[in-house]
This record gives structure tokens, C-alpha cells and sequence, in this order.
């Protein structure tokens, strides 16, 4: 269940108690009329009166051992509320994989797409927040435009701007790296309810990951990505051709978060004893990228004909020179 | 203001205080308002940060913190008693709101610049060289600075000045939980009474020194000075907290008042001075000395030309 800031008009899920955008605390309306008096709190089990205990974070009875429950934390692990199916099938997965061994470049042992052992094959929904926002960014920077006797004059503005479907990863099974090559090419419109059966899914036993942050820490993290994205995107702002020092502020207004989680096959495959990891984009199969080895042989030889050519170059530089 | 211990009726005294012991049951009391009694100036909390370290925990703190400032403190302080403990639920306030500025500043930018100098050589000789040198242009730059300002939190209660309630922050504030006397009772709940206008002020000046802090990191260039700026509020929200924090009365003279100490409940963040030992302080700046003017005699011997 989701309502809305009064202040930013960002989402407040249940259990919010400060907005997660703009700190607005989500107050509750007063209970009903009663006299000023002094109160005891009574444990429910053997009614002596109780004090909070700081071990047990609750109040706790001193006679009978009883904790009384009170209003926990809402702090919860995030999890994934819709997923995108998997499009790519077991066996194209593989195949896949075999292609991209083939295509290795001459660098690559010439054995490797026939030799590499395939040693798993793992269908991952990797844990990812989806954003979209408006804000009024102000920037400040330093470009060339204007510059005087340094190469470098400070400009400012303000731009407002839509942030729409800002992917931001969650995930420790994959690097940021990894993900920013997986991103573009998700199709977020196909994505399905986790709690529900995807029928579009061509594979079983996906293993959907966890969130590596809870929900408080969760929006800072994703905040920083918002403003990251926001440097990004006042550059073409910026006049002149060059700059540097871009700083931005952003005040967001109607933030929504939704937590996803993309599909990626992850593979580890073995060559002469060693592991390399590769990853398949879980919708589109020509997508594959990873580690792969060398011929050190190979890259031995090129190197001592580059060194031996400019030996060679060098000599007859030397040789051709006028003597005095 | 006198109430009845709810377990045995006994008279109980509440002096600036929202929670009490029954001196004659032991029972854990505390002042529950009706809804619209609360003013304006002493309102009903809304929020609460519990205690997350007890006693011993505290305590340990205050050993260590004691322990690093020996080496300029009062050497009573090394034998000195805890004579009081208590675990306050202090009164503050949570600010936040929507900062809108506008500032202006000289931005430095380096440029180098190849200057002629005239060097004087060991023989008497002079010769003109040329060196690369480092300048600064200043540019004006104006312009508008936006974003929420939160976590603003300022001391409500007599108990604790304005700087040391800033020493003992950051509370954690991800911990907050909406106010329940569950999480009071058994402690001692210290009542609001300082004005909600002027914690509102305070917390406005304090949110527009947070401006400050973020426009110093958001300038650009090499440099900058004559920072100024404007910064208007909107949408400001103030809300009554209860945070945690260990007062200790340390005794450590009995000709003097005993040390205070507070220590955040949640952190360990301590804040308190300890009383000082001028002639630890005059030993120290002695063996600084001595050892500044060792270096200098030392330089100044294997600088002197060989004869």
C-alpha cells in the first residue's frame, strides 16, 4: 500500500515513518480524550509494572521475564515486487555461449570454443530499484566559455528535469560494470508481479536475489544514482565545448521507487583448469560478456615481432643517418 | 505538578520531568495527557529514539573518554567516582524543509604564468631566469542552490545547552519510532521547556549554516571567496523527539562541583570538558619546546659551512 508525501509528492509505503525523499515525518492523528494522570505500563502476563529495557528493545517485566511487544523498526530487507521473465532458453543460453567462445578474436586460444567445459549455468533475477522523478536541478560548473587569462570561467544555471525508469542496481552477484552493459537493453514493459505465475517465462528455477540493502539505506543509495544521473544530464547545459567541476542539487518532487529484478544467465565455464565467469542478457541471447583467456603463446609472439620490427626500424634509422 | 502513582496511589511530584519512580512501590510512572491538553510550548512527543547502550555500556565510554584526556586532566579525575548515572530521555525537536538560495561568490581559477626573476648567485653574481608560477583569476558567480534540509535536530529541555546537545549529534535518526510511553517507562522523560518560536529559530539557523556547508562543496573552480547567500524556507516541518542520552555527575574533588558528562544513547558520542591540570599543560608546552629548539639547533649545525 502506497500514499503520497504532502511535501515532495514522493511515495510512502507502509510503515514509512519520514518520507524517503525530503524527511517529512508521516504523523498519525491523536487518540481520543483522556485526563491528565500518572500511568503505570503493565505486563500483560503477570501485571507488575514494567520498564523498557534496552537489551531486549522492548519493555521488559522484571518479575515474571515477559518482553512486551511495542511498534518495531520498519526497516525491512527490500524485495523484489515485479520481475522481467526470462525470454532466452536454457539451451540458447549454451549455444550463446559457444558463439561468443567462437568469436574470442585472435588473441584467443583456437581451441577455446570446442575445449571450454561448461560448468553451470544459472538463471539470476538480479535485485535492481526502477525511478522516475521530476526535479528542478541547479548546477554549477567550469567551462571554457567566457575564459580570460585562465583556461576556465565558473558558470551556473537551473534546469528542470523528468527522471523516467533510472535503473538503479542492487545486486552483489553482479558488478556495476556487468549491470551497466545489461541495462539499455531491458524491456521493462514485459516485467510481472514476483508474487504471481509469469507466464512468459521460458525457464524454471530462477533464482531471484535478495536486495543488498534495507529500505533506509536502500534510498540513499538511490538518491546518490538520481543526482549521478542529473550530472550527467545538465553537461549538454553547460556552455562552451569543454568543462569541468560539475556540481548539481537536486530537489525531487514525486519520486517513485519500484524494486525489480532483471533476468541474466551467469555462467562459469572452465578452460585448461581455470574458471571464467560470463553473463547472458535474460532477453536478448546475442548479448554475452565476460572474461575469456589468451594464447600467451600468440600474444608472446606479436609482442617480439612489434619489439623486433621497431628494432628493425630503429637500425635502419641509424644505419641511413649521414656520418660526421 | 503532583499526580497519584498509578499502582498505589502515593503522591508522586513531577519536577520537569514526564516520568517518575514511585518512591514507595518502585513502580515505574509516567504523565499520560489527554489529547488536547498539550500546548504549544510543551507538546506531546511524536517521535523517539530508544536507548541502544545501557549502563555498563555508557560507562565503559566514559572510562575511555576520561582515559585519552589524562595525559592534560586533573590526576584526581584518574581516581574519581560516579556519582550519579541517569539515562534522560531529552526533549528536542526534528526539523526539516524545503531550502531555496541564492548566493553569490568569487570563484578562483589557476592559470600559470612565466615570470622573469633576477637570482643572486653564491660568487655575488646575478643572472635573470624565467619560472612557472601558479595565479588565481576571481569571477563573480551568482546564482540559485536548492534541496530538502533534514535532520535538523535542537535540544528542547533545560538540561542540556545548545553546545552540548550539537556535541552529542548525530542521532540515528533511521532508528526513530513513534513516541509510546512503552519506550519511557522506567527512565527519566525530561519535559519540554524551551519555546517551540525559539527551538524554530534555532533550527532555521541551524539548517542555514547546513546551506553553507552544502554551497562550499558545491562551487566550482580551484577556489573561492566572499561566499554569501540568502536562503528562504518552505514547507517547514518541526516535530517533537525524544532522544537518549547518559548524564553521569562524576566526582572527582571534594572541594569542587562534580564533573558532568553526557553521552548519546545511541552512539557513544560524548560531550563534557574535563577539568584541566595547568602544570601537565606547562610540562607539555616545556618538552614541545625542548624539542622544537632541538630540531633548530640540530638544522643549524649541519648547515653550517665546513672550515
Amino acid at each position: 500500500m502506497t500514499t503520497e508525501c504532502t511535501r515532495c509528492r514522493g511515495q510512502l509505503e507502509h510503515g514509512d515513518l519520514r518520507c524517503a525523499v525530503c524527511a517529512l515525518p508521516v504523523r498519525i492523528e491523536a487518540a481520543g480524550e483522556r485526563s491528565a494522570r500518572a500511568q503505570v505500563l503493565r505486563c500483560t502476563d503477570c501485571n507488575a509494572a514494567v520498564a523498557f529495557s534496552v537489551k531486549a528493545q522492548a519493555p521488559h517485566c522484571a518479575f515474571c521475564g515477559a518482553i512486551m511487544a511495542i511498534e518495531q523498526l520498519v526497516d525491512p530487507l527490500e524485495v523484489a515486487e515485479v520481475r522481467i521473465p526470462f525470454a532466452v532458453e536454457r539451451d540458447a543460453a549454451a549455444h550463446a555461449l559457444r558463439g561468443w567462445l567462437g568469436r574470442r578474436g585472435f588473441f584467443a586460444p583456437k581451441s577455446l570454443r570446442d575445449d571450454a567445459v561448461l560448468e553451470t549455468l544459472s538463471p539470476l533475477c538480479w535485485a535492481g530499484w526502477v525511478c522516475s522523478a521530476q526535479a528542478h536541478v541547479a548546477w554549477t560548473a567550469d567551462s571554457d566559455e567566457g575564459a580570460k587569462r585562465s583556461a576556465w570561467a565558473p558558470h551556473a544555471g537551473q534546469v528542470p528535469m523528468r527522471f523516467e525508469a533510472i535503473v538503479v542496481p542492487a545486486t552483489r552477484g553482479l558488478t556495476a560494470a556487468e549491470c551497466s552493459q545489461l541495462v539499455p537493453y531491458y524491456d521493462l514493459r514485459h516485467a510481472v508481479p514476483v508474487a504471481g505465475e509469469a507466464s512468459e517465462d521460458v525457464v524454471e528455477d530462477v533464482v531471484i536475489e535478495s536486495f543488498d540493502a534495507q529500505r533506509s539505506a536502500a534510498r540513499a543509495q538511490v538518491q546518490r544514482a538520481i543526482e549521478a544521473t542529473a550530472k550527467t544530464r545538465v553537461e549538454p547545459h553547460i556552455p562552451g565545448r569543454k568543462f569541468r567541476n560539475v556540481h548539481v542539487a537536486c530537489l525531487l518532487q514525486g519520486q517513485t521507487t519500484q524494486r525489480m529484478a532483471f533476468p541474466a544467465w551467469v555462467l562459469a565455464y572452465r578452460y585448461r583448469g581455470r574458471p571464467y565467469r560470463a553473463i547472458i542478457h535474460g532477453q536478448r541471447g546475442e548479448l554475452v560478456f565476460g572474461r575469456a583467456p589468451i594464447d600467451r603463446v600468440k600474444l608472446a609472439i606479436v609482442v617480439a615481432s612489434a619489439l623486433a620490427a621497431i628494432a628493425l626500424v630503429v637500425a635502419l634509422v641509424l644505419l641511413g643517418a649521414p656520418r660526421p | 505538578m503532583r499526580y497519584e502513582c498509578g499502582q498505589c496511589g502515593s503522591a508522586l511530584a513531577f519536577e520537569r520531568v514526564r516520568t517518575a519512580v514511585c518512591p514507595y512501590c518502585a513502580s515505574p510512572n509516567f504523565v499520560e495527557r489527554p489529547a488536547s491538553a498539550p500546548s504549544k510550548d510543551r507538546p506531546d512527543p511524536a517521535w523517539c529514539l530508544a536507548f541502544t547502550g545501557d549502563a555498563e555500556w555508557a560507562r565503559a565510554r566514559l572510562q575511555r573518554w576520561i582515559g585519552r584526556r589524562m595525559i592534560v586532566a586533573d590526576p584526581a579525575l584518574g581516581r574519581a567516582s560516579v556519582e550519579e548515572i541517569r539515562g534522560v530521555y531529552v526533549p528536542a525537536y526534528l526539523y526539516s524543509a524545503v531550502a531555496r538560495t541564492t548566493y553569490s561568490a568569487s570563484i578562483g581559477e589557476h592559470y600559470k604564468e612565466t615570470e622573469t626573476y633576477t637570482k643572486t648567485h653564491e660568487d655575488g653574481s646575478k643572472t635573470t631566469e624565467t619560472r612557472e608560477v601558479t595565479r588565481t583569476e576571481y569571477r563573480p558567480l551568482a546564482g540559485e542552490h536548492l534541496g530538502y534540509i533534514t535532520d535538523v535536530v535542537v535540544s528542547a529541555g533545560a538540561g542540556l545547552d545548545h553546545s552540548t546537545f550539537g556535541a552529542l549529534q548525530p542521532f540515528e535518526l533511521r532508528q526513530l519510532r513513534r513516541y509510546s510511553p512503552a519506550l519511557v517507562s522506567g527512565w527519566v522523560q525530561e519535559e519540554y521547556s524551551r519555546e517551540a518560536d525559539e527551538c524554530l529559530r534555532v533550527s532555521r539557523g541551524d539548517a542555514i549554516d547546513a546551506v553553507g556547508e552544502q554551497l562550499r562543496a558545491f562551487m566550482p573552480g580551484d577556489s573561492h571567496a566572499d561566499l554569501s547567500w540568502q536562503t528562504r524556507v518552505e514547507w517547514e516541518s518541526l516535530d517533537p523527539v525524544l532522544v537518549p542520552v547518559w548524564v553521569f555527575a562524576v566526582r572527582y574533588r571534594g572541594d569542587r562541583p562534580p564533573m558532568r558528562v553526557a553521552i548519546n544513547g545511541q552512539t557513544g558520542a560524548v560531550a563534557g570538558r574535563v577539568p584541566l591540570s595547568w602544570w601537565k599543560i606547562a610540562l607539555l608546552a616545556l618538552a614541545g619546546a625542548a624539542v622544537v629548539t632541538a630540531i633548530v639547533l640540530l638544522v643549524l649545525h649541519f648547515r653550517e659551512p665546513p672550515p
